[in-house]
């Protein structure tokens, strides 16, 4: 392998982190969101793969009678596999979590989610919430808005 | 035998027996003997007396040491926490118990703060004092809560002021420990007027604000009234009498024992005019004038009283801060003094308040008929606030004025004597509207206040008159006190004072007074004409007899001429200031819980490690 | 024998769905006993010297080491001892039950093995255990737990990776994975921008149980919505423990200014906003989450002072919020709700509400009780520290110590109004608390003698050499020579271009 594809396999691996980090941002969805965590993983996972690696080097499998002079650093690929299970754990709660969400609330937006459960604490203890901050105070009737609502995603 | 030991050995026994037989009267008697022992054990200390059972922590040894200056405050304080449980075992205590309040929690709370104060007053380093001192504050808060919801609010009130103070106390302890060394307190003495300007104008700061606090000094002294005032009435003697005495045995060993008088004058603002001792002289003067003016306006006796008491400690703060042998001795008398007659008039206001119910000013009247013991306490009592012959307020007093008149501070003598002049103005509208005048209908059957009442009051007020004639007996364990803080001892006779500096001799004042008095009822007595004593309504005005349903004697707007020059002068600037402060914190508060409640956390977090990334490249 | 500490939990987590009847009830808490048993025994030892293991006999630095000092024996007595205080006895059927109790105790073998391990990724490892378990707890009650614990969830993931890309940048500049081996190369390897930013990473991502300023958004909403129990274990416990692998990694490895300033910034701002928006809070679960943010940034602050004394400070103010916290979190049980429904408690549980009044002048810092000797090691530490951001913290946390006061009193305020309309505390949570309390007692007015123990721990906590010492030497390198040496090799070819593994030979 050549320095140019190592050099393009680590921005890969950065972009994809990159990529992660922007959809964890400007993610609504939840399953846009864990999506995007998931390849935000995928790209750490490939970081810490190209750590490992030697110019010339094998494998790293050993075979009875025969010595390795230059092998891969075997130890991030160990550390990936175990990365990579506990992301998919971790996905596959993210899931079920937001299935669960989805089956209480009828939404899947982050949003909607958040003020659904905010309200529902509150109801929960007995306050009363702090003013929403985005109801009107007072009741006289506001123009009609310039574009259409859009509908929120579920 | 009679060892600090001992001491705190039955202080603590008195609190766990009050936790434990509280709710019964018998303990009332129980724990008065228990309080009078601790007063015998005290009174026949050796000083100074080291407690054994110090520890060493963290490098720190914590030890306990009674002195004179402590002793002096020390028996004040079972002397009001004996006045106080003669309250709770008689008829008062019942009616407490019927309204649903615990006489065991007000039992353990009054014990417990004569613990925590004997702890605070015998400390013998910086950790020991911090102890005591928040241990006295908390046990302050209990006993200031008991009583009901109103009194509960006004000792919420209190929390942010207490622990405010006590932070600031604790940083100037950390601070004195790291450019000190130490904390023991005479190490400190030794090595704090060493330090710089700024160090020296810092720990004044910090620990005279945590002092000042509890003091209900200017600027501080906002949750005080409400708290004393809204307390239960045993509690409120005790409080009134002693508790904020606490911040001014914490000022004086700062401001004499640790930091040295000396160094805060060289602190100064304008050179050879203004500096810092000047700084603590004239809050202690606005601290007197202020509050006596904010109690001419109240309407609530309680609340006059308490406002009261928060004017007086300024006089103990300006005697403290002149540091002559004669203005520190009127200081320290009048802590003693001002316990006596507050307590007293605050056990006659409540005497009031359970026989007829209410202690507002515009509902009551003419009591003195009904009430006559009640009302001789609160006459002497009210004498010796005003600080008039033959009551001890007056000697204190005129040692304070002598000191100012000495080391030539005009205008610090008149805002003394402004305040004295509220401070007769407003107790009398106290003890007229309360016992003078017309009684009233509803309060026909007014009796007198039981003798668990009357006896604590009655004694107070014989002591006052006592030390009045005789201050000489005061001045003894005053003396004491001002040896121990190492300030110059006044000469004092039984009779008062005697030095090149001025002299009183209070037999020979009281001796004239009474003559004069005596002149007096011989001519009113001997050579007048007998005087017939008739109903106070066998009366008639305007062409009409009177009738006990017809208010023909009552006051309305009390002072209305004073008031409507003045008026226009009370400002409330510090209530703003106090609520400006919480409304601030209200506001940040809100910023915070904003800031909680991001729908998305991953956007901060990335500006964040970005701003991170770029302060580990610069750096 | 350390191994157990965590292999006993964790078997009985599995084998509990396999138990029969009465046995599956007893099982956990016999696991957490015999835990319990094994960190008291383990302390006796390593109070004098510690104690390291070497798992499966491999050596370090390739194997896994498990290493026991002072800290690690206290934490494991305490993981054990307050899991079982904080036990789920109760569920709504048998298979909640069973989760419950198989999900706390994978969450008391995670800490054990975050108090023991001396591996970072072996650290990672117990981390992510620790997290999953607590994903499963905290979505465990109603609907709204569902949405906190996702967002808990995407939070905690995000925190995975930046310390997954912390240890990739570590491993890349140092090749080991030993904390020993790490900090005997750090000076050389880890002082410069880059492994700056791995420190950064690492606490970043490490920081969401911690409850990091920056990360800890998740904490008033899932302490809202999962049951109190949970609360308190994921407060009281587990921000401890990972707490303290972050104070490893600061004083072995990443011994620099910058990294003490950023403990610094960030405890003090978590401290700041902390009880500040606790003072606004209407119901008492999220007051208490926002105070437990508050009281974590002051640990924080402690252990960012160097040397021992801050080890000291921090320990102090650790082990009394470990115990101050999962109490109120059990009182908040019945007591959970917004404050208008707690007036006139203390008529119904006296005890309860003295209890409540206990703790919370403990977390101010009353004394006797041990929350002062915390604030006084802190206060002392910071003052020592030359004047500029160590004073301005020190007069943040008794800033916000006073601002505390105020809305933990108002609570006690509610607590004590006359009113006629309460329920009383169930009596497992009182006696729970009560246990607590003595312990808190206990520990107040045995200060003077807790204090020597309190110095040991913090001087083996502060002394990287030893560390290093006792683990490296003592086990030498292995003669094995088919295994790479470790660290990055540079190619041995001098002709070809030069590796992505540019750093400095071992």
């Amino acid at each position: 392998m050549s320095d140019f594809s190592l050099i393009a396999l680590l921005g890969c691996a950065i972009g994809l982190i990159g990529i992660g980090f922007a959809g964890l941002v400007l993610g609504r969805n939840l399953f846009r969101i864990v999506l995007a965590l998931s390849i935000a993983e995928a790209g750490a996972n490939l970081l810490l793969i190209l750590v490992g690696f030697r110019y010339g080097g094998i494998a790293p499998i050993l075979e009875p009678g025969r010595t390795v002079a230059n092998m891969v650093d075997p130890v991030p690929q160990a550390m990936v596999l175990t990365a990579i299970v506990i992301g998919v754990g971790v996905q596959a709660l993210a899931l079920a979590l937001a299935i669960r969400a989805r089956n209480a609330y009828g939404t899947l937006d982050m949003r909607l989610l958040r003020e659904r459960m905010e309200s529902d604490i509150d109801r929960a203890a007995g306050t009363t919430p702090d003013t929403s901050r985005q109801a009107p105070a007072g009741t006289r009737p506001l123009p009609p808005p310039l574009l259409a609502k859009r509908e929120p995603l579920s | 035998m009679m060892t600090l030991d001992n001491l705190l050995a039955l202080s603590g026994a008195t609190t766990l027996a009050a936790l434990l037989l509280g709710q019964s009267r018998v303990f009332a008697w129980l724990g008065g003997l228990m309080y009078i022992g601790q007063i015998i054990l005290l009174a026949a200390m050796n000083l100074p007396d080291v407690a054994s059972f110090g520890f060493d922590i963290f490098g720190q040894t914590v030890g306990w040491q009674m002195d004179g200056f402590g002793r002096f405050f020390a028996l004040i304080t079972l002397g009001a926490a004996l006045a106080a449980i003669a309250y709770t075992g008689g008829e008062w205590g019942d009616r407490y118990v019927q309204n649903g309040n615990s006489r065991r929690t007000l039992q353990f709370a009054l014990a417990l703060n004569v613990l925590a104060m004997l702890l605070l007053l015998a400390s013998k380093d910086l950790i020991a004092f911090f102890i005591g001192w928040e241990l006295t504050s908390w046990a302050g808060f209990m006993l200031m809560a008991q009583g009901g919801d109103r009194a509960l609010r006004a000792a919420l009130r209190y929390v942010p002021y207490a622990m405010g103070g006590a932070m600031a106390v604790l940083a100037g302890i950390v601070l004195a420990h790291t450019w000190a060394g130490s904390l023991d307190i005479g190490v400190l003495a030794g090595r704090l007027p060493g330090l710089a300007n700024w160090q020296i104008a810092t720990l004044l700061v910090l620990f005279g604000s945590g002092f000042a606090v509890k003091m209900g000094l200017l600027p501080f002294h906002l949750w005080q009234a409400p708290a004393y005032a809204e307390a239960a009435g045993a509690g409120t003697g005790f409080l009134a009498a002693i508790s904020s005495r606490m911040g001014l045995f914490g000022l004086g060993l700062l401001l004499i024992k640790l930091l040295t008088l000396s160094r805060v004058a060289d602190l100064s603002f304008i050179p050879g005019v203004f500096d810092a001792q000047d700084l603590v002289a004239w809050l202690a003067a606005f601290t007197i004038v202020l509050p006596t003016f904010t109690a001419l306006k109240q309407n609530d006796a309680r609340y006059l009283l308490a406002w009261h008491g928060i004017g007086q400690s300024g006089y103990m703060l300006l005697g403290l801060a002149m540091g002559d042998p004669i203005g520190t001795a009127g200081g320290l008398l009048h802590v003693f003094n001002h316990a006596t007659y507050q307590a007293a008039l605050v056990f006659s206001v409540f005497a009031v308040i359970h026989r007829t119910g209410t202690a507002d000013l515009n509902s009551l009247g003419g009591l003195v008929t009904r009430m006559p013991l009640s009302f001789l306490a609160m006459l002497m009592g009210i004498i010796g606030l005003a600080g008039l012959p033959p009551m001890n307020g007056f000697v204190s007093k005129w040692l304070v004025y002598r000191s100012l008149m000495i080391d030539g501070h005009p205008f610090l003598f008149l805002m003394a004597v402004l305040g004295t002049l509220g401070t007769i103005l407003s107790v009398y509208k106290l003890i007229h509207n309360t016992f003078l005048g017309q009684l009233r209908a509803e309060h026909e059957n007014v009796k007198e206040a039981p003798w668990s009442m009357t006896i604590p009051m009655l004694a107070l007020v014989g002591l006052g008159f006592l030390t009045g004639v005789a201050p000489g007996l005061a001045l003894h364990y005053v003396a004491e006190a001002q040896a121990a803080l190492g300030l110059p001892v006044m000469p004092y006779t039984m009779g008062g004072v005697q030095s090149p500096r001025g002299d009183l001799d209070m037999i020979w004042v009281v001796g004239v007074l009474f003559a004069g008095f005596g002149v007096g009822a011989i001519l009113f007595y001997g050579f007048g004409n007998k005087s017939k004593r008739i109903h106070q309504l066998d009366n008639y005005a305007g062409g009409h007899f009177l009738s006990a349903d017809v208010r023909y004697h009552y006051s309305d707007n009390f002072y209305a001429g004073l008031m409507h020059r003045i008026g226009p002068l009370y400002r409330s600037s510090f209530t703003w200031l106090e609520s400006s402060i919480a409304s601030s914190v209200d506001l940040a508060a809100s910023l915070m819980q904003g800031w909680y409640r991001q729908v998305t956390p991953a956007l901060v977090l990335l500006i964040a490690a970005a701003l991170g990334l770029g302060w580990t490249i610069w750096r | 024998m350390i191994v157990l500490v965590l292999v006993l939990p964790l078997l009985a987590a599995f084998l509990l769905p396999l138990m029969p009847g009465m046995l599956r009830r007893l099982i956990g808490p016999a696991a957490l006993l015999a835990v319990a048993g094994i960190g008291i025994d383990l302390a006796t030892i390593t109070f004098q010297q510690p104690v390291v293991l070497a798992v499966g006999g491999f050596l370090p630095p390739l194997g896994i080491v498990f290493q026991a000092d002072a800290v690690s024996a206290v934490m494991v007595v305490a993981v054990a001892l307050l899991t079982l205080l904080l036990w789920p006895w109760q569920g709504d059927d048998a298979s909640v039950l069973d989760r419950k109790q198989a999900l706390t105790l994978i969450l008391a073998a995670a800490c054990s093995g975050l108090a023991v391990s001396g591996d970072i990724f072996n650290v990672y490892v117990f981390y992510e255990l620790a997290a999953v378990a607590s994903y499963g707890l905290a979505s465990g009650n109603n609907a709204a737990a569902k949405v906190a614990a996702f967002r808990y969830v995407i939070l905690g993931g995000i925190g995975s990776l930046l310390a997954q890309v912390g240890i990739t940048l570590l491993y890349f500049r140092t090749g080991t994975l030993n904390l020993a081996h790490l900090a005997e190369l750090a000076p050389h390897t880890l002082y410069d921008p880059l492994g700056m930013s791995a420190f950064l990473l690492i606490l970043l991502g490490f920081g969401v149980k911690a409850e990091l300023f920056l990360v800890n958004t998740w904490a008033p909403e899932v302490y809202a919505t999962a049951e109190t129990r949970v609360s308190g274990l994921l407060a009281g416990l587990v921000s401890k423990l990972v707490l303290i692998i972050l104070v490893r990694v600061l004083t072995l490895i990443f011994a620099m200014t910058e990294a003490h300033l950023a403990f610094l910034v960030l405890g003090m701002l978590g401290t700041l906003t902390g009880e500040l928006a606790a003072y606004r809070a209407r119901d008492v679960r999220r007051m208490l989450a926002w105070s437990s943010i508050g009281q974590l940034g002051m640990a924080f602050v402690a252990f960012s002072i160097p040397g021992p004394a801050g080890m000291a400070a921090g320990l102090a103010v650790a082990l009394h919020h470990l115990i101050a916290k999962p109490a109120l979190f059990l009182l908040a049980e019945r007591w959970g709700g917004s404050l208008a429904s707690l007036t006139g408690a203390a008529r119904k549980s006296p005890i309860a509400a003295g209890l409540f009044v206990l703790f919370v002048l403990s977390l101010l810092g009353v004394p006797p009780l041990p929350g002062f000797w915390a604030k006084y090691l802190l206060l002392t530490g910071l003052a020592a520290q030359p004047a500029g951001l160590w004073w301005l913290a020190g007069a943040v946390v008794l800033l916000t110590t006073a601002i505390e006061a105020v809305y933990l009193f108002r609570v006690i305020g509610a607590l004590y109004t006359r009113d006629d309309s309460q329920e009383s505390q169930p009596a497992v949570n009182v006696a729970s608390s009560g246990i607590l309390a003595v312990v808190l007692v206990g520990a107040g007015l045995a200060s003077p003698i807790l204090a020597a123990p309190l110095d040991r721990m913090a001087a083996q906590l502060a002394d990287a050499p030893s560390y290093v010492a006792r683990i490296l030497p003592a086990l030498p390198m292995p003669p094995d020579s088919t295994m790479p040496p470790p660290g990055p090799v540079p190619s041995p070819d001098p002709m070809q271009p030069p590796g992505p593994t540019q750093g400095v030979t071992p």
